[in-house]
């Protein structure tokens, strides 16, 4: 289980805090998805997840299956089965998308006792996950998400995450820049995934994604905090009245 | 006071050496006159200094301290693991203290004639002599002057017109000490070939070498010019290519240096007829107190000629980077393309790396540009890899070795480029 208890977050360097005592807890087997207007600090909550610079923590915790992430540098959480989908995720010039796939996914094996995978064995993996995804091997021997399209970048997120097989996914607005067609081959993605032995965190701007990956339950962050919980119709609520009502009182 | 500069303790040893030395260089008494007369220059003018514009930042009179002497030639050195090029089936010549010593078992190749150039200057005493371009400067003019005295070996290339050997030529030189060496290329009309030079030495060898390539392009030849160098803590490789490049021929040239002593890779090319093209891509690795130079200057004297370079650098403790590129657009020469691109990655805060882009355009109708960058290893790429369970150490070599790997890629030959990458990654990893 997550379990996020009394999170304060403040910008490293800057005086402004972000969030404000976020509480949240999400079981393993569960799909929670937390919707809030720009600027709410829905992707800090995953970077400070993940465990990027730049955040600092004054107050809470934050324990995966029981144990405190907070102390853990990024690739310790990833081992612990932690993983962000990025909103915006980064292209790294010169480094072959199958080198980088091949070195995560050994490192990671490494960590977890696990014996690091054959060439052929890696590949056929790859190759597996990849025609689910609608991506062809051509796309990875390119250099990573240099020149993807955001559908692209989006679908190669997810492809990540197929072959690193985590156990907490935290996706940040793995929806926006994809059409249709491509949200649905993520969400197939995401769905195929979906086990009792793993949780999710799904943060979107709208209602739409939680159409083809149907929550648990929606959290509404506005100031800082969880505003307000309930079950999947409260996106549907959100879609039509909008975040006005909770963003109100920030003013 | 009006009192000659005065010659340093190398400048000192290096004509002593010479004027020692030069009786028994190949030749005949042509040659020796010729390399008397060489040797007179190199004394006039000294090593290159910093009040040479060119050599501002490689001050050769400060660097090089002490002369290394000259050890006699020891075939037993040779270690293949210095120069391993497993996978390219190239034809490896290998040079040891500047004499030929091994030649490729099965040495022939169609359209391909490698000579020495010890037998070849006995026979052709005009080989000795190189005619420079303008562009060459004066430190260059004495550091070439200084190779023409004492040059003993090297290999004379040719490339018959028409000829396509697949088989990259491999010129490798080893060295414990001081040494000349002198190779010259002519790639034949419309041929295409692949010529790679290594240059190394022993670990803790006080090498100093000298190295010059005299190159031509006849019209419509392609040439993939690849060179290694290493200059380990206390040596030093100093090497001079000089370029002439015909009609509608493409010179491509691809450098990696690395080590912590002392290296100026310089070229100076000429584009002497129309619509040939230049794409050189160059990657400089250097810890400890190394210094790595690339100094390069591109004539573009005709029309219709066009130059890409890419010039990558890795600085680590309190190496030193340079980057001098000039690129010349004569009056005449219009719809000249060039694109000039340096880029370090700095590694420690001691590190310094100083570039000189220099764009002389007289002409108006052509299209040039130059970029520099210097950055550290950007912290969200370093998060990102993180994030997918990379270990720090490990996301640091990657990203180091993909900086790198964008210059290496332009190496058109597959088994070549592999190769070149796991010189430069073992490198890379070798730092503790
Ligand atoms: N590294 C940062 N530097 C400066 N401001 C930041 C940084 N990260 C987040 N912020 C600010 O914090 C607030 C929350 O941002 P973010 O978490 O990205 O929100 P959301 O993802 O909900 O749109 C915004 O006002 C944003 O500008
Ligand atoms: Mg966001």
């Amino acid at each position: 289980m997550l379990e996020i208890k009394n999170l304060h977050v403040k910008l490293a360097d800057e005086d402004r805090v972000i969030l404000k005592g976020l509480s949240l807890k999400v079981p393993k087997g569960e799909v929670h998805a937390i919707m809030g207007p720009n600027g709410s600090g829905k992707s800090t909550l995953a970077y400070v997840l993940a465990g990027r610079d730049g955040y600092e923590v004054t107050e809470g915790d934050i324990h995966w299956n029981g144990e405190s992430i907070l102390e853990m540098p990024p690739d310790e959480r990833a081992a612990k089965g932690v993983f962000l989908a990025f909103q915006y995720p980064m292209e790294i010039p010169g480094v072959a998308g199958l080198t980088f796939l091949r070195t995560a996914t050994n490192a990671l094996r490494k960590k977890r006792g696990e014996p690091e995978l054959t060439t052929p064995a890696f590949m056929k993996l790859v190759k597996e996950k990849g025609d689910k995804l609608n991506i062809d091997i051509e796309m990875l021997k390119r250099p990573v998400n240099v020149g993807f399209s955001g559908g692209e970048k989006k679908r190669s997120e997810i492809l990540q995450m197929a072959l690193l097989e985590p156990t907490l996914c935290v996706l940040d607005e793995t929806d926006s820049g994809l059409d249709i067609d491509a949200l649905r081959i993520v969400s197939d993605g995401v769905n195929a995934l979906r086990s009792k032995d793993r949780a999710f965190l799904v943060i979107t701007h709208y209602q739409r994604l939680l159409n083809h990956i149907v929550p648990d339950k929606v959290h509404v962050l506005a100031d800082g905090k969880i505003q307000k919980s309930g079950g999947k119709e409260l996106a549907l609520e959100l879609e039509k009245a909008g975040y006005a009502g909770f963003t109100g009182k920030a003013a | 006071m009006n009192v000659a500069v005065m010659k340093t303790k190398s400048e000192q040893t290096l004509s002593l050496q010479a004027a020692e030395r030069i009786p028994t260089l190949p030749g005949d008494k042509d040659v020796r006159r010729a390399r008397e007369a060489a040797l007179a220059v190199f004394e006039a003018a000294g090593l290159p200094h910093r009040r040479i514009e060119e050599w501002k930042y490689t001050d050769l009179r400060a660097l090089l301290k002490d002369a290394a002497s000259v050890t006699p030639q020891r075939s037993s050195d040779v270690d293949s693991k210095l120069f391993d090029l497993t996978g390219t089936k190239a034809a490896t010549y290998v040079f040891v203290d500047g004499r030929l010593i091994t030649k490729p078992k099965d040495h022939t190749i169609a359209g391909v004639t490698v000579a020495s150039f010890s037998d070849e200057v006995s026979k052709n005493p005009a080989l000795l002599a190189i005619e420079l371009p303008e562009t060459v400067d004066a430190g260059a003019r004495s550091v070439i002057a200084l190779n023409s005295a004492l040059a003993s070996d090297g290999a004379v290339i040719t490339i018959a017109a028409g000829a396509a050997p697949e088989r990259p030529i491999h010129l490798v030189f080893i060295a414990s000490g001081a040494v000349a060496v002198r190779n010259v290329i002519v790639a034949g009309a419309d041929s295409e070939s692949t010529v790679v030079e290594t240059h190394v030495s022993p670990t803790g060898a006080a090498r100093q070498e000298n190295a010059v390539s005299d190159v031509t392009l006849a019209r419509g030849a392609t040439l993939h010019h690849v060179v290694r160098t290493e200059a380990h803590e206390g040596s030093a490789a100093l090497a001079q290519y000089l370029v002439r490049v015909c009609a509608g021929a493409h010179y491509k040239p691809f450098q990696l240096t690395s080590g912590g002593g002392l290296s100026r890779q310089q070229l100076t090319l000429t584009f002497a007829e129309q619509h040939a093209s230049l794409d050189f891509s160059a990657v400089a690795l250097a810890r400890g107190a190394g210094h790595v130079d690339t100094t390069l200057v591109v004539d573009h004297a005709v029309p219709h000629c066009t130059s890409r370079e890419l010039f990558k650098t890795v600085l680590d403790d309190r190496a030193r980077g340079i980057f001098q590129g000039k690129v010349i657009v004569a009056p005449n020469a219009q719809k000249t393309d060039g694109k000039q691109m340096a880029q370090a990655l700095m590694l420690s805060p001691d590190a310094e790396f100083d570039s000189k882009p220099e764009l002389e355009i007289y002409a108006d109708d052509v299209v040039c540009g130059h970029g520099t960058t210097s950055a550290e290893l950007d912290p969200d790429l370093l998060f990102y890899c993180e994030s997918r369970g990379i270990p720090e150490v490990e996301a640091r070599a990657l990203l180091i070795e993909s900086f790198v790997g964008e210059a290496v890629e332009k190496i058109e030959n597959e088994a070549l480029r592999d190769a070149l990458m796991s010189y430069a990654t073992a490198w890379l990893r070798s730092a503790a």
